[in-house]
């Protein structure tokens, strides 16, 4: 053997594309790439030990996301003591295999290949959007292609015209060599299965769906095909538009609760595209439609850059620079405090914002204003999750991470819609689902995991909206009654009083599937056959959404889920677990630095003289013990006039909480209303003072996404409004008293650090080096944690907590006979202030009110119609789509379009534990709309 | 008529009896709504309902009352 040289595989550069995907194997195999050995895991593939090694074998067909397909045939190598020059991409390493990647022979044929693919390749090089990122143009450069015998005149694609439906890509194919790159991406990568290749031959080309144009073909926009392409067949229109980025910043999105991590490729200052990072840890180089291409909002034109004060909010706005903002914003909350006492005023964070901007927004309420009447957005999404995984678990977080979901055998998805509100998340779901795991799906609507290409849920519980509780309850009956208990795991982890009295009571005749079906809507054999599914496989994991928490009894469902995975021994290891799918980009980290009033960051009460004592200590102020108000104790005490000024951070609360009717009285009813946030928002109407916020491009600091992993938000360009949201917030407690000297963001983590034992080991510079931690990081666990509750849970022993199903109040009638139930789609996000900005209202210009056709056909009303929806709290009106995605009596919309007002119809029926609105559960009637609306 | 005050008193009366109803252990209710109360419950809204649990009793749950005694 002519072993010259070992290679370190400390040295492999994992951020290069390295052909084909890494192989999962504890067995090792030895080979030798151009005399130099490496050491690989069985299963990898040639052409991956190459890279490694940095000899890099030209290629075009392979890419490291994607499985190895071996149609370039470029890749051709030698090997000692085998005939021919297989394909690289496609040959596993053997032990003792010596292989040669640069001779004469594969010289001369991989050239001969390059011929064929320029043969039939525009030779526009110069003027393409892809000149300098082009992978065509570095393999006909790395095998020294210099003619080409068969001209330059190919007859099959040079032709072809453009398809630029998409609002954010092109499709060439004229550019298209046919390397399937696209199509196994949006199947292997996406999961959608939009792309095919129709035809045959040298006539093989790209087809959307049925040779359809990308707009109306089954394709979600992802990008990941224009990722994966490794021409300008399909070109991003910014790259075109712009030209080839010359510098790049990782940072994180700033939408769904997935946190995905992008290199935000620019010129100068302007972001040309943003390509998700290989090395992300929650998205692994995937994307969405708005992660990839809907941020364009930054530079929107209706930004605000200025601050602007009012003295009444009849007034004109009037611009003013930030001194001036800053000091009557502060004299007004001054004046409040002095008339009507420190409790008439308060805060609300933001879900969007850093960690490090909500961090000092709490800190200046409890500190400069002088109460705890600080609360988050998060009070209307996962407050339950909060409430009910810290009973149960001892923490308020969820248990795994995203890549668990691999490792899982039955995975029950409870009230959430990943495809559309977590699509990233989802694509790594389906990719576990092909594999053969079983789903279970609860919800009341026919999401698309119940069926679309390539995936079908096993077990279906389409239940009654309001009845979460009821079901579960018997799905832990069955669990209970048929002696699917994992009692090791109870007998060594679980509080054993707890579980006692659980048993007894979910074993009670009542609880059982056939006592309850006509309650939950759901036939007893269907729901017994899901419970021994989950109960029954190696590893069952949960994973849920709005639809669990945004119920009068959210926090009950959540214990509830929580029970179901101890009873079946569900939780410490990977593939299993309860996982809250959170709904914008930093629930959790907000959640964590202090926001709910009655909880100082990393969730210890108020009323904790220790933990008290330490925070007034570090920040130098006496701090109060009792909670403060939530957010609609703080509307409701508006009403009464007792509670005068707020500072909203990043909240559209006008828009997005229920019962708008009553947010804008109580709103109305202030003396000081201050709005920090990117636009002009519903709830600016009211205010007296607008700060202007900055888009994540701007930001410094970090988020903290569903699975507990920290983040770092890098400034891709310079703040458009002269400061960081956090230095304004500081600028305003000055003001008002009590000054808050950060000179920078990571100076602020480190205080937190110092104040929370689950983040001591968190430092910008620990996360620059690691790329995200997940929280606990500490002594204990210096690079994070990715599963949790390990080797015994937070709180010690795991707490069973009785669950009785108490049905809402709200409830159909006569005169409201139909449910609404209201969500989110893939396009939109939250309230849209960002996404209707964006080119992605082309899917999605108006919310609409999906309804079954039955409950149509009764009431005359048909497709596209406009239509009047009526609850107790309000009326308004939108368009009527006729659905089968949901049974009959059940009503669904978005909330995504101020206008249509979808809020003013949700009550302010709330959860017992924690008031999260119970958005999911409205008692509605509709009519057809004698008034059209252009 | 109602009146602005009388919204957050609705309200309040709504979220206590809604509390006793839900508390997760049927066992000892009043000590549970007790903590709750304790636990997320401003002093002044804790205040609130003692005047209304003099004022209008009848709008409140027996156990929200036993809660209040045992206080």
């Amino acid at each position: 053997m002519n072993m010259v040289q070992q290679f370190d595989p400390a040295q492999v550069d994992f951020s290069q594309d390295l052909g084909t995907p890494g192989a999962r194997s504890d067995v090792m195999v030895n080979v030798f790439i151009d005399g130099i050995g490496v050491s690989v895991p069985e299963g990898t593939s040639v052409m991956r030990a190459a890279a490694m090694v940095g000899a890099n074998i030209p290629k075009l067909c392979a890419t490291d996301n994607l499985e190895a397909f071996g149609s370039c045939r470029l890749c051709l190598v030698e090997i000692e003591g085998r005939p021919g020059t297989p394909a690289s991409c496609t040959t596993p390493c053997q032990e003792g295999m010596s292989v040669h990647t640069q001779t004469a022979r594969l010289d001369k044929l991989r050239k001969g290949v390059m011929e064929l693919y320029i043969s039939d390749h525009p030779l526009d090089c110069l003027t393409c959007p892809a000149n300098g990122d082009c992978e065509l143009q570095d393999m006909a450069g790395a095998v020294g292609l210099r003619t080409v015998r068969y001209g330059m005149e190919g007859e099959n694609h040079l032709q072809k015209g453009k398809d630029e439906s998409n609002p954010y890509f092109t499709f060439d194919a004229s550019k298209c060599i046919v390397c399937s790159r696209c199509v196994r991406a949006c199947s292997e990568v996406q999961g959608t299965f939009a792309l095919t290749i129709a035809g045959r031959g040298f006539g093989s080309e790209v087809s959307p769906s049925e040779q359809q144009p990308f707009l109306e073909s089954e394709c979600v926009s992802c990008g990941a095909c224009v990722q994966a392409c490794p021409t300008a067949t399909l070109q991003e229109k910014s790259v075109i538009d712009l030209g080839v980025p010359s510098r790049k910043v990782k940072t994180t999105c700033a939408y769904c609760g997935v946190g995905c991590s992008f290199v935000a490729e620019l010129r100068g200052d302007e972001v040309v595209r943003m390509v998700p990072d290989k090395q992300g840890g929650a998205n692994a180089g995937h994307s969405c439609v708005k992660g990839r291409f809907a941020w364009g909002y930054a530079q929107h034109q209706d930004r605000v850059t200025t601050p602007l004060i009012r003295d009444s909010i009849q007034d004109e706005w009037r611009a003013v620079d930030w001194d001036e903002a800053i000091t009557f914003a502060a004299d007004r909350l001054k004046a409040i405090k002095r008339t009507h006492g420190v409790d008439a005023i308060g805060g609300i964070t933001s879900s969007r914002c850093t960690n490090e901007e909500v961090y000092v927004v709490q800190k200046m309420v409890r500190a400069a204003f002088g109460s705890n009447n600080v609360d988050t957005c998060a009070r209307v999404c996962h407050s339950p999750t909060g409430y009910g995984l810290k009973q149960t678990f001892g923490t308020s977080a969820g248990t795994q991470d995203f890549a668990s979901v691999e490792q899982a055998d039955a995975i029950m998805v409870i009230g959430a819609n990943p495809t559309d509100a977590h699509p990233v998340f989802a694509s790594r779901m389906k990719r576990r689902l092909r594999a053969g795991a079983d789903l279970i799906v609860v919800d009341p609507r026919s999401i698309d995991l119940v069926r679309s290409p390539h995936i079908q849920a096993e077990h279906y519980l389409q239940l009654l909206p309001g009845t979460n509780v009821a079901v579960l309850n018997a799905i832990s009956h069955v669990v209970a009654t048929e002696g699917l208990i994992d009692e090791a795991f109870v007998a060594e982890r679980c509080n054993k009083t707890s579980f006692k009295a659980w048993l007894d009571f979910i074993s009670l005749p009542e609880n059982s599937p056939e006592a309850l079906a006509g309650t939950t809507g759901v036939e007893a054999e269907t729901l017994r056959a899901a419970a021994r599914a989950y109960a029954s496989a190696d590893n069952g994991a949960i994973y849920y959404g709005l639809g669990v928490t945004e119920h009068s009894q959210g926090s009950t469902m959540v214990m509830a889920m929580a029970n179901l995975a101890m009873a079946t021994g569900n939780i410490g290891r990977l593939g299993v677990g309860v996982n809250p799918l959170r709904g914008q980009n930093n629930v959790q980290g907000s959640c964590d630095m202090g926001s709910f009033p009655h909880e100082f960051v990393g969730y210890r009460h108020v009323s904790d003289d220790t933990v008290r004592d330490q925070f007034s200590s570090v920040w130098g102020v006496t701090l109060r013990e009792d909670p403060g108000m939530r957010i609609p104790n703080m509307l409701d005490s508006a009403v009464a006039g007792e509670f005068k000024g707020i500072y909203i951070q990043g909240e559209d609360i006008a828009q997005s909480d229920p019962n708008t009717h009553h947010v804008a009285e109580a709103l109305r009813a202030m003396e000081c209303v201050i709005v920090q946030d990117l636009f002009l928002n519903e709830t600016s109407h009211f205010a007296h003072v607008f700060l202007p916020g900055t888009s994540f491009l701007e930001k410094d600091g970090t988020f903290t996404n569903a699975e507990r992993r920290i983040n770092r938000v890098r400034p891709v360009m310079t703040s458009r409004t002269g400061l960081s949201e956090w230095e304004a917030t500081c600028a305003l407690s000055e003001a008002m008293g009590y000054p808050m000297p950060y000179q920078s963001a990571g100076e602020i983590m480190d205080e937190i650090a110092q104040l929370t034992p689950t983040f001591a080991g968190v430092s910008f510079d620990l996360l620059d080096e690691l790329g995200s931690v997940q929280w606990p990081c500490n002594e204990q666990a210096p690079s994070g944690t990715p599963i949790m509750h390990k080797d015994q849970f937070v709180r010690g022993e795991g707490q069973f907590i009785t669950t009785p199903y108490v049905p809402t109040d709200e409830r159909s009638t006569r005169k409201f006979p139909l449910l609404l139930t209201t969500g989110r789609i893939l396009s939109q996000y939250n309230v849209g202030a960002q996404t209707r900005r964006t080119n992605n209202v082309v899917w999605h210009a108006e919310d609409v009110l999906d309804i079954h056709e039955a409950d149509a056909e009764a009431r005359g009303v048909k497709d596209g119609d406009w239509i009047e929806i009526a609850s107790r709290a309000g009326q308004t009106r939108m368009r009527a789509r006729i659905s089968d995605d949901i049974p009959a009596g059940v009503v669904y919309t978005t909330f995504h379009h101020p206008v249509s007002g979808t809020n003013v119809i949700t009550t302010d029926n709330s959860d017992w534990a924690t008031n999260c609105p119970e958005y999911k559960v409205t008692a509605v009637e509709i009519r057809p709309s004698t008034e059209q609306r252009a | 008529m109602s009146t602005a005050g009388d919204y957050k008193r609705e309200h309040l009366i709504k979220m206590v009896n809604q509390i006793a109803s839900n508390v997760p252990t049927r066992e000892d209710i009043p000590a549970q709504v007790s903590a709750h109360l304790r636990q997320f419950w401003t002093p002044e809204m804790q205040e609130t309902l003692r005047q209304i649990a003099t004022e209008t009793p009848d709008r409140l749950n027996e156990e929200v009352h036993h809660a209040l005694r045992s206080r």
